[in-house]
């Protein structure tokens, strides 16, 4: 672990187009304030390229967008708010005001990982009240449900620092510790507090077998999710998600004793310091604007090993379907050919269906068709436009990376087939964007789906040209015998494939798909 | 003979290192194993119950439920 800086000189600073320039010789933590207003900090040594005596650190690129205009610029070391750089100054074009703030005008800041989010340090007391609502909200339900939980994290730093959340902080983060000692049973209460919160009317979402994430709905139709990060003591080590295996005993934990944010009582570890320490490091009580946890290999490995995994790409999923679909609802190729091959007179079960264009397709056909997805926001418009006209098409849950959800959902599936109807499962650029353990999951689905006969068609990407194609479905060319090896593995029996050239200019040299049917 | 001893020590070097990593993944494949123990008990504990009653209408609802709480 690099050493915490103290308070040094910083001299010859310069802020220009590249970033900011400073020269210390010791590190020092700085803010980047512009018009007043607190938006990046970060350690200059750390962070920085040295550039003779200098050291230049380039605007991070979540803030590159904004840089065109004026602004006055001041930098000021963190601990002390000593200015030591405060000069109007032009960037890019030089055209007007630089304003850092969101399309509806609320203001953003970088957060220690430099993303861009809205820090609290913009917010006043009044508009802190809903997430205080939230927070209460969310801790009686897990209470409710008999887990202790507690704030953590930045959460319980602000509070026991200052009673309060952290200006430079963004959102609110909760923790439990389990009574389990095995991370399994620390897994299997984690499901168990997951459902237990549905029952109740949460939405959540898995982050991790240890670790979920419980959305609040708020005044305005605002909702707001709040991370809840399971943990277990075990020889004498507490381990908590995401970042933490550390010495501690159970008496700094429990019975929990309470902390104040903004008057409000909040449930926290015994010893709340104690958890602090582990945490941030000895010297948490000295703010640090731009702390980056430094997780030793050995507890990411543990907590990798034991409960990660079951996320792949889906933040790039998610942001991809937190977008409204381009296109209306129109059917591949490969559905089209799928369905000519098949009849319509079969159930369709469409894995990977996104955004359930195909999925609605075969309905709005007379076909019986399922779809189902990891990301539950790309198939909602299908979904609710399929229940408003009355079509059957179904839409599920399924986490190709989680087998219980590939079980639980297949088994659901094929529970609701008619006796006697066909199933034809399709999957589509699926076995082209995934990992081994989700493609050894897709042909469990197969194989369970299929159990009373029918077939399974897949299309993957398996010549990447540059015609974009590639890129446009976020997929990587794979060979049609990796993936017939894969599937005869598990007990697939190929019975044709074919391959397609595919993209706007569908010639000799474009990207070519392989379809390719099999059978258990 | 000096060179021929600093060759054995740095091949034993790059033979324990080797077996470290190897001994590493194996580790983690244990590891690994963790959740496919949960994820299978959790099954079987949440949804055979409802199989085992031979009640079809039952072996939904609890594998309704068990969708709606992934």
């Amino acid at each position: 672990m690099s050493s915490r800086p103290t308070d040094p000189a910083v001299l010859g600073v310069v802020v220009d187009d590249r970033g900011v320039t400073a020269r210390s010789r010791d590190e020092v933590i700085l803010d980047v304030l512009f018009d007043g207003r607190r938006i990046w900090s970060f350690w200059l040594h750390r962070d920085g390229e040295p550039s003779g005596r200098d050291h230049v650190v380039a605007w991070p690129a979540a803030l590159r967008t904004f840089l065109e205009g004026t602004a006055r610029i001041s930098v000021a070391v963190s601990r002390t708010g000593q200015v030591v750089f405060d000069e109007e100054v032009v960037l890019g074009d030089g055209e007007g005001r630089i304003d850092i703030s969101d399309a509806d005008g609320n203001p953003l800041a970088l957060d220690k990982s430099f993303r861009r989010v809205k820090t609290f340090e913009s917010r006043s007391r009044e508009q802190m009240k809903p997430l205080l609502g939230a927070m209460e909200e969310v801790l009686a339900a897990l209470h409710g449900i008999g887990v202790d939980a507690f704030v953590a994290y930045g959460t319980l730093l602000g509070a026991v620092r200052d009673g309060t959340f952290i200006g430079h902080d963004s959102d609110a983060d909760l923790g439990y510790v389990s009574r389990h000692d095995h991370p399994a049973d620390v897994a299997l209460e984690s499901y168990r507090i997951q459902r237990a919160l549905t029952r109740l009317g949460y939405r959540t979402d898995r982050y991790s077998a240890a670790a979920i994430k419980v959305y609040v709905s708020e005044e305005g139709g605002i909702t707001r999710g709040l991370d809840v990060f399971g943990g277990f003591l075990r020889d004498g080590k507490l381990h908590l998600m995401g970042e933490i295996r550390a010495p501690f005993a159970s008496e700094w934990m429990w019975p929990l004793g309470t902390v104040e944010l903004d008057g409000h009582a909040f449930p926290a570890p015994a010893q709340p310091e104690r958890l602090l320490e582990v945490t941030y490091g000895p010297s948490w009580r000295v703010p640090d604007p731009a702390f980056q946890f430094v997780t030793p290999t050995s507890t990411t490995r543990r907590l990798n090993g034991w409960f990660r995994g079951l996320r792949g790409d889906r933040s790039m999923w998610d942001r991809r379907y937190s977008r409204p679909a381009t296109t209306a609802l129109e059917p591949s190729p490969f559905v089209q050919a799928v369905a000519e091959a098949e009849g319509l007179d079969a159930r369709f079960v469409d894995i990977g269906c996104g955004r359930g264009a195909d999925t609605w397709w075969l309905a709005s056909q007379g076909a019986s068709a399922v779809g189902t997805d990891f990301v539950r926001r790309g198939y909602a418009a299908a979904q609710e436009r399929a229940q408003a006209e009355g079509a059957d098409a179904r839409f599920h849950f399924m986490n190709l990376l989680e087998t219980r959800s590939v079980l639980g959902t297949s088994a659901l599936v094929a529970a609701t087939t008619p006796p006697g109807v066909r199933t034809v499962v399709t999957a589509r650029h699926v076995a082209d964007c995934v990992n081994d353990a989700a493609l050894a999951n897709l042909w469990r689905a197969g194989r369970m789906l299929l159990a009373g006969g029918g077939r399974m068609h897949v299309e993957f990407l398996t010549r990447r040209a540059g015609d974009g194609y590639g890129r446009a479905h976020r997929v990587f060319a794979v060979r049609p015998v990796t993936v017939a090896e894969s599937a005869k593995a598990a007990g697939a029996v190929i019975r044709g494939r074919e391959i397609v050239p595919v993209g706007d200019d569908a010639d000799e040299k474009g990207s070519r798909v392989c379809r390719m049917v099999m059978e258990w | 003979m000096k060179k021929l001893a600093r060759r054995v020590i740095n091949q034993s070097q790059a033979d324990l290192r080797a077996r470290i990593a190897s001994l590493e993944e194996e580790v983690q494949e244990c590891r690994e194993l963790n959740r496919r123990v949960a994820e299978l008990t959790d099954v079987v504990t949440e949804v055979l119950a409802g199989v085992a009653s031979d009640d079809q209408a039952r072996v939904r609802k609890a594998l309704e439920a068990y969708e709606a709480g992934l």
